[in-house]
């Protein structure tokens, strides 16, 4: 796996996607790559010759997908304006610098060949499972499951699309797709049996739902998690999580991917 | 511009730093989480995250939040154990870089053994007393809250090593001079200061506490200017060196620890967002020290002028 690097990366492109979304494209110079389900530290606002002390924190964000063909690599991260390191973010005009720390974490492993794989998106947790869908595509069957409040929120279905997996959206308000949670899809993709594997990231009671769910049927489940972070490498060890088991898994380091049978989910804040 | 080359060398507590950048305890791991981001010989040293006998797995979330230009922790000192980090950690580290184990105990019995079990190791510079433990038996104070258990704590750790022994202060006191002026009188070799300010923040969603732990420690650049005040006023109460700790994220913020009497500094909370903000530190530092004539950092060290 690729070491992480700490880049002050500029930015490339910061385009509003509808509603609160934006995808930021940067340029990261000695990038050399990532695995579907690694994450960066982006912190909030452009480097420059004034010091930010507040925000202070950089956050946890996917990495969507990279371009590395060529000299100039590139990458991409949906986001969703949220708070105020995102809104800070929104503001990064093409030619201002972000500091990137990453490739971090573990990522996903592959689906078997002509396994099948369900992933389930919801909110911004889509943009964890496009670059596995991606790599997945090829050897095993693909079922792209997204969640989202209404049309406006869902996030890169049209790339999911362009890539020639079976996508299906849910949306609360029913403005786009089967009206409902995600889990309604993820049902019926479980009801026709055949066995396989499920892959999710999204809210926690989402990733909750869809691993009881998935374990009923007897599909393996895993799941991406998000806890808040100070430096996403294993120092600050504010990304504990409770284990089934006994004691804590950081998300930076022993995650972000887990199987969810080894997460204690009644104790997840 | 020209001139002769400057000199960043410091000593701190009888420990030789190649600069006076150290890293705070707790932010900087066990010092290999850093190896990937930068030479740790660019740097003074490091300290260790605190050690206790046992391995401790810390509290449940939420852990951690983001406050004002700062944030709050309560972990909950989770450690692989004193004896871990001598048979796995330590070897990890490269030679040439002085490496302070940092040390935690619920009792000052429980302080001197794991201060015995790290006395003669290679590698080992010095150690550093985290005196802002709960005492179990005084009913959960500070050890460094209170002027007879922190007596008491440096006298049975002193006893109990030959290296050069730090104590980090609690800045929840009253009168930093007063358990600077104590530990100096069981000798102490420095102190480093300060450790995190008790805080609280709450959830208005859940209207519970925000932290598991009810209370966390504040950190980062919020609490810098508490921080020069309480190394100003230990650094003109006692002798002994003093390792300045608080919010420090640039060489400036630095300096002005050095001119209020500090000898060394720790970067903390900034190594978070930036791993390599502590060589960055050393950078800004040198920058000043030569863009204003100075030959030696060690120059800085006191150099505040009032009237």
């Amino acid at each position: 796996m690729n070491e992480p690097l700490r880049i002050d990366a500029e930015v490339v492109g910061n385009a509003d996607e509808g509603g609160a979304n934006r995808r930021l494209r940067l340029a990261v110079p000695g990038w050399r790559g990532f695995a579907p389900g690694q994450f960066l530290m982006l912190s909030p606002g452009a480097v420059g010759a004034a010091r930010r002390d507040d925000p202070l924190l950089p956050r946890p964000m996917a990495v969507y997908r990279e371009s590395i063909d060529g000299g100039s690599p590139e990458i991409e991260v949906l986001y969703k304006v949220a708070g105020r390191g995102t809104a800070l973010l929104a503001d990064a005009r093409p030619g201002d610098c972000v500091r990137v720390v990453g490739p971090l974490g573990q990522p996903f492993e592959l689906p078997a060949s002509g396994e099948r794989a369900v992933l389930v998106g919801g909110g911004t947790g889509i943009a964890s499972l496009y670059e596995l869908a991606a790599r997945a595509r090829a050897s095993a069957r693909v079922d792209v499951l997204l969640g989202a409040r209404s049309a406006g929120d869902l996030m890169g279905a049209d790339d999911f699309e362009a890539l020639g997996v079976g996508v299906q959206v849910a949306t609360e308000d029913g403005s786009r797709g089967t009206r409902g949670l995600v889990t309604v899809l993820l049902d019926r993709a479980l009801a026709e049996g055949g066995g396989g594997r499920v892959y999710a990231c999204g809210p926690t009671p989402m990733m909750r739902a869809v691993a009881e769910r998935a374990r009923s049927a007897g599909w393996p489940t895993f799941v991406s998690l998000e806890n808040p972070m100070a430096c996403g490498f294993g120092v600050c060890l504010g990304c504990a999580v409770p284990l089934a088991g006994e004691g804590f898994a950081l998300v930076c380091r022993d995650g972000p991917v887990f199987d969810a049978d080894a997460v204690l989910w009644e104790e997840l804040a | 511009m020209s001139g002769p080359a400057l000199d960043a060398a410091v000593d701190f507590a009888g420990i030789a730093l190649r600069n006076p950048v150290l890293t705070a305890s707790g932010t900087f791991g066990y010092g290999t989480e850093f190896a990937q981001f930068m030479d740790l010989r660019a740097i003074g040293g490091f300290v260790a995250k605190s050690l206790t006998l046992e391995p401790r797995t810390g509290n449940l979330p939420h852990r951690i939040l983001e406050t004002p230009a700062g944030m709050l922790n309560a972990i909950g000192l989770e450690n692989v154990g004193v004896d871990a980090f001598v048979s796995k950690k330590l070897p990890r580290i490269p030679d040439g870089v002085p490496v302070i184990a940092s040390v935690f105990g619920t009792a000052p019995d429980e302080y001197a053994e794991v201060c015995k079990r790290l006395t003669g190791v290679p590698k080992l510079a010095g150690l550093e007393l985290n005196a802002s433990c709960p005492h179990v038996k005084a009913g959960g104070i500070e050890f460094g809250q209170n002027p007879e258990l922190l007596a008491d704590l440096v006298r049975v750790a002193r006893g109990a090593t030959t290296l050069p022994l730090i104590v980090k202060l609690s800045p929840n006191v009253t009168s930093i001079a007063e358990m600077a002026r104590v530990c100096e009188g069981e000798g102490a070799d420095g102190l480093a200061l300060i450790n995190t300010l008790q805080a609280l923040e709450i959830d208005l969603q859940t209207r519970r506490p925000a932290l598991r732990n009810v209370l966390g420690g504040l950190s980062g650049p919020a609490i810098r200017p508490v921080a020069l005040r309480m190394v100003f006023q230990a650094a003109r109460a006692v002798t002994i060196p003093i390792c300045g700790i608080g919010g420090i994220a640039t060489g400036e913020d630095a300096v002005k620890f050095l001119l209020a009497g500090a000898h060394a500094v720790q970067v903390g909370t900034a190594n978070y967002a930036n791993p390599m903000a502590a060589r960055e530190v050393a950078e800004g530092i040198a920058a000043y020290a030569a863009g204003h004539g100075f030959e030696r950092v060690a120059d800085l060290i006191g150099a505040l002028e009032t009237d």
